[in-house]
């Protein structure tokens, strides 16, 4: 109990002081910067339809081309008529659609979750079990969200505004698109899959999260800037034509209509980056501030040059880079595109220009920080399940630091300092940040990283390149993955392991090797299983109790024994996965087929070189579907508790645990409270009825303290889990692999959870991410935590996750910074993948929560991504507050 | 249809920061997009100035009487646009 506020919060270590403690102070980021943040907090989320317009327009115009080429004219279209904004100071030009934090619903990918409630499409979408995850997701309701309905405009999905001037048209072309978007051609067919009222039933359960398949066809992968950067897009559209002279008329004729519509797309993009080249002339006529209207008359320039040619200079480098990653994010319904290694990849353009006295560091931090706001301004249309209850709100661009080179040496230079100090000057979002740690990394460069971190923001993470490595090795070996090519990989999305390749980028004669995305999605499949959900469902024979519908047949065990129980559950797992794996792949099969990648195909290693798109396994390496899980600290801490308390020690009946899970063990529920916090719970006139069986159950063994009992049975869990994963084939006959993040998964789908035998209550967020413990219930310090999260291997599975939350007070000050490096190596030395951390006074959060425009700026770490605090919704913020706060390390 | 009906996202000055606001390219002041034009404002090519569209019913209507079309949107790129009246 905290003294000041009398309100509780978890902690390990010394008793929090009476004063609330403040992140250390860090320098501000340049004026620019701060300007255009200032503008951000100003701006809300808003969509327009001028893209899906002209694309619609077009794909109408040319029924019976070419699938493929009509895509690219659709696209050509959307392009070359948005129109071009240019912000007052912006040194980096270009956005997704003609707002800040603009976006635009993409029908052809789905139409049904953004009509009217009333609507009829609505109503069918529901019942399919597609928009159930929306009825449970609470969106954050302050900070850039339109969360309600004003004036002219209208709140779509509790977060978009749009004009309402827009509507009707929004509405005209989404019936354009019925029967004929990727969602509606996918629940044709996926009705043919054996078992599919099971997988409604999974869906309408919040078993499974959302069906990937067509909501975020793309994104969680690295992309490639190798092409634009070596060729520049005039380059790429000669590649094209002399690829075309080669193959027309020839076998393999669709590889004539791939490099037809890559090219027939380059020209919307050039007409795109043209108009906006437009625009900064039109500002530098208008100007009357000299100095602003030569940099209006510089970005013309710059941005007419970058339109056809290769980059001159690291700032034309930085602006192409940063063009094609929003195109590629206009291409589709796009979360977790990340930009990679940009320091490495961008690294010869900027030595040269240091050392020729072009540029200098002051110059590149600020550039820097421009960049981390033209990533923060990126928004995702999508559905607010998907938006809200997996990502809130967030886009996932993740830029990796560190690893090695193809050679095995270190791969950190004094760019990647820069971007980690503009990462602390101007802390956004995005991109969010990741040290790829390797050994072989410089201590100057490490305790940079840890600078970074202290500031509070939650990046970077920090990720093991040994474990990353071998994963890929094991995972992407059969398709020819080597150890020098392993070292190319980056982080996709928020934690997504995704390989790369060496590509020779040549600049003044000499040739640098730099890294970049060589796969298409690495997380399309089964997202995300709900693992307390299943064990409830066991409990009750395949009956969802919240709803009294029946999930899957009685399993057929009596559970009179913890191996029947344990069996039971393995089985109603493998039978989501099963049915979700092959209703995913005729999602995903629906969106190749109908909406086919073409901006990020163009890019990816090797469709240029095969002529197939990525759909068609153009690039490199295609083993990339996974099997997502949430609450796995929850499933192990209750089979745990049920092991114990039923089997071992026999104090209670496996009847009595289902009375006392569906009595909540005498509490309210936690939409009764408000809170979904297990701190805030409130007994009922029940609670002393089940209140032994409570205390039994929350004093059982758990998680995250080094304890064998219950280490066995995660070990156990894991070792199955990561192995089951395998006997699924994908889209691309590849076998499918284990991915343990929760993103925000486990705030909706605790939501949706009854009590548990761990003695969670109905309603209360799971434990975040994977490898963490459940709040307040890791009483033995980090060291313990790490013992038990490291009793696998780790580089079984495409990523382990875990958070830890610490107050700044621990790692204050020089020697605070060493004590932090420290903990981070003895974690990945042991073989743990992955750690982030939030440092931060947990009462201050609370503050947050009661007076959040107090708090504007204020950001955490969630589960692989930062996000602004006004943002999240209320289900993850009081997970976030719950976490146990470590006070001393 | 007059200038006075005009409002500020009519205006080719105009720079819209989100949905409810934006920002004048000459003054360079916030500015609301329903706001009525100014002495400096010169109109934006938009589908409800142009020759070739017509209405047909709130915020819906056609281009060249075939295509689908809506009056606000934005024109400048559009090759087939052309003034119904000059400004």
């Amino acid at each position: 109990m905290d003294e000041k506020t009398n309100e509780t919060v978890n902690y390990y270590g010394k008793h929090p002081d009476a004063v609330i403690g403040n992140r250390e102070q860090k320098p501000s980021p340049s004026h620019r910067a701060a300007a255009a943040r200032e503008l951000y907090f100003e701006a809300r989320s808003s969509a327009s339809m001028e893209f899906p317009y002209w694309y619609t327009r077009r794909w109408d115009e040319l029924e019976g081309e070419i699938p493929v080429i009509r895509r690219a004219e659709a696209l050509k279209a959307g392009f070359s008529h948005l129109t071009p904004t240019i912000y007052p100071g912006e040194l980096l030009a270009m956005g997704k659609a003609a707002y800040l934090r603009g976006s635009y619903p993409m029908p052809w990918l789905s139409e049904a979750f953004f009509m009217a409630a009333e609507d009829k499409f609505y109503q069918e979408a529901l019942e399919s079990g597609k928009l159930t995850a929306d009825t449970f997701t609470t969106m954050g309701t302050g900070g850039g969200n339109v969360t309600q309905s004003v004036g002219k405009v209208i709140s779509i999905a509790g977060k978009f505004g749009l004009r309402v001037e827009e509507m009707p048209v929004m509405i005209e072309v989404a019936k354009r698109w019925k029967d004929k978007s990727v969602d509606d051609v996918g629940h044709k067919y996926e009705q043919m899959v054996p078992g599919y009222k099971e997988k409604e039933a999974i869906m309408r359960s919040v078993i499974c999260m959302f069906d990937s398949g067509y909501t975020l066809p793309q994104g969680r992968e690295v992309i490639n800037f190798y092409y634009p950067l070596q060729y520049g897009i005039e380059g790429i559209r000669q590649i094209c034509d002399k690829s075309i002279a080669e193959v027309a008329g020839k076998p393999g004729m669709d590889r004539l209509y791939f490099f037809q519509a890559v090219r027939i797309m380059l020209e919307g993009l050039q007409a795109w980056i043209r108009n906006y080249a437009e625009e900064a002339s039109l500002l530098a006529g208008l100007e009357k501030d000299p100095a602003q209207k030569e940099e209006y008359e510089e970005m013309s320039e710059r941005l007419h040059w970058i339109s056809s040619n290769r980059p001159r200079n690291f700032h034309d480098a930085l602006q192409l880079i940063w063009t094609i990653h929003v195109a590629v994010l206009n291409e589709d319904a796009i979360s977790g595109l990340s930009p990679g290694r940009v320091g490495q990849v961008l690294f010869p353009y900027w030595n040269r220009d240091i050392k020729a006295g072009i540029l200098d560091r002051d110059k590149s931090i600020e550039l820097l920080e421009c960049m981390r706001m033209k990533f923060t301004e990126i928004d995702c249309f999508a559905s607010m399940g998907v938006v809200g209850g997996v990502l809130s709100g967030n886009t996932f661009n993740n830029l990796c630091l560190g690893g090695l080179t193809k050679e095995g040496n270190s791969a950190a230079n004094e760019l990647e300092m820069l971007i980690l100090e503009a990462g602390i000057r101007c802390d956004t979002p995005q991109p969010t940040l990741t040290m790829l740690y390797d050994e072989k990394l410089p201590e100057e460069f490490l305790l940079k990283g840890v600078e970074c971190t202290k500031i509070g923001t939650g990046y970077p993470a920090w990720v093991s390149n040994q474990v990353a490595m071998e994963f890929l090795l094991k995972n992407y070996g059969h398709e020819g993955m080597t150890l020098e090519e392993a070292r190319a990989w980056s982080i996709g999305g928020c934690l997504e392991t995704s390989p790369g390749s060496w590509m020779p980028l040549e600049l003044d004669g000499e040739i640098h090797w730099i890294p970049g995305g060589s796969a298409p999605a690495t997380s399309v499949g089964v997202h995300f299983i709900s693992l307390p959900k299943i064990l409830e469902v066991v409990l009750f024979d395949g009956m969802d109790m919240r709803t009294g519908e029946r999930i899957f047949q009685p399993h057929g065990y009596t559970l009179s024994s913890y191996e029947e129980l344990w069996k039971a559950f393995q089985q109603y797992f493998s039978e989501a996965v099963n049915v979700l794996t092959l209703t995913n792949n005729i999602q995903h099969d629906a969106w190749r087929k109908i909406s086919p990648s073409l901006v990020n195909s163009m890019l990816k290693p090797d469709c240029l070189t095969s002529g197939r798109d990525i759909g068609q396994m153009g690039s490199r390496y295609n083993t990339t579907f996974n099997v997502e899980t949430t609450g796995t600290a929850n499933l192990v801490n209750s089979l745990a508790s049920l092991k114990l308390n039923v089997y071992d020690e026999k104090h209670y009946s496996l009847n009595e645990y289902r009375e006392a899970i569906l009595a909540n063990f005498g509490y309210k529920t936690a939409k009764e409270t408000g809170s979904f916090s297990l701190l805030d719970q409130i007994p009922n006139e029940h609670y002393d009825t089940w209140k032994k069986i409570h205390k039994r159950s929350a004093d059982a063994p758990k998680y995250g303290n080094d304890n064998p009992y219950v280490d066995r049975i995660f070990h156990e869990w894991e070792r199955w889990f990561c192995d089951m994963t395998h006997d699924y084939r994908s889209l691309y006959d590849q076998p499918l692999y284990a991915c343990q993040i929760s993103v925000s998964t486990h705030g909706p789908m605790g939501a949706v959870t009854l009590a548990s035998a761990d003695g969670r209550l109905a309603g209360t967020t799971f434990s975040d991410a994977s490898m963490s413990a459940y709040p307040g219930t890791d009483k033995n310090g980090p060291y313990a935590l790490f013992n038990s999260a490291t009793c696998w291997d780790h580089s079984d599975s495409q990523n382990s996750q875990l958070n830890l939350k610490v107050h700044p007070t621990a790692v204050k000050g020089r020697e605070g910074s060493r004590k932090f490096l420290e903990l981070i190596r003895a974690y990945l030395r042991k073989g743990g993948f992955h750690v982030q951390f939030n440092v931060v006074d947990s009462r201050m959060l609370k503050e947050a929560q009661k007076n959040p425009d107090q708090y504007r700026g204020l950001m955490v770490r969630v589960a692989g991504f930062t996000q602004y605090w006004v943002e999240l919704g209320k289900q993850i913020q009081d997970e976030v507050i719950a976490r146990t706060e470590y006070e001393e390390i | 249809m007059t200038t006075m009906d005009h409002t500020c996202n009519d205006c080719k000055f105009y720079l819209p920061l989100d949905v409810f606001q934006g920002i004048c390219k000459i003054s360079k002041e916030k500015i609301l997009p329903d706001d009525p034009f100014c002495k400096e404002a010169s109109r934006l090519p938009k589908c409800k100035f142009c020759l070739h569209y017509t209405e047909e019913r709130d915020f819906l209507g056609k281009c060249k009487e075939i295509l689908l079309a809506y009056p606000d949107m934005p024109a400048s790129k559009c090759s087939d646009f052309e003034w119904a009246q000059q400004n």
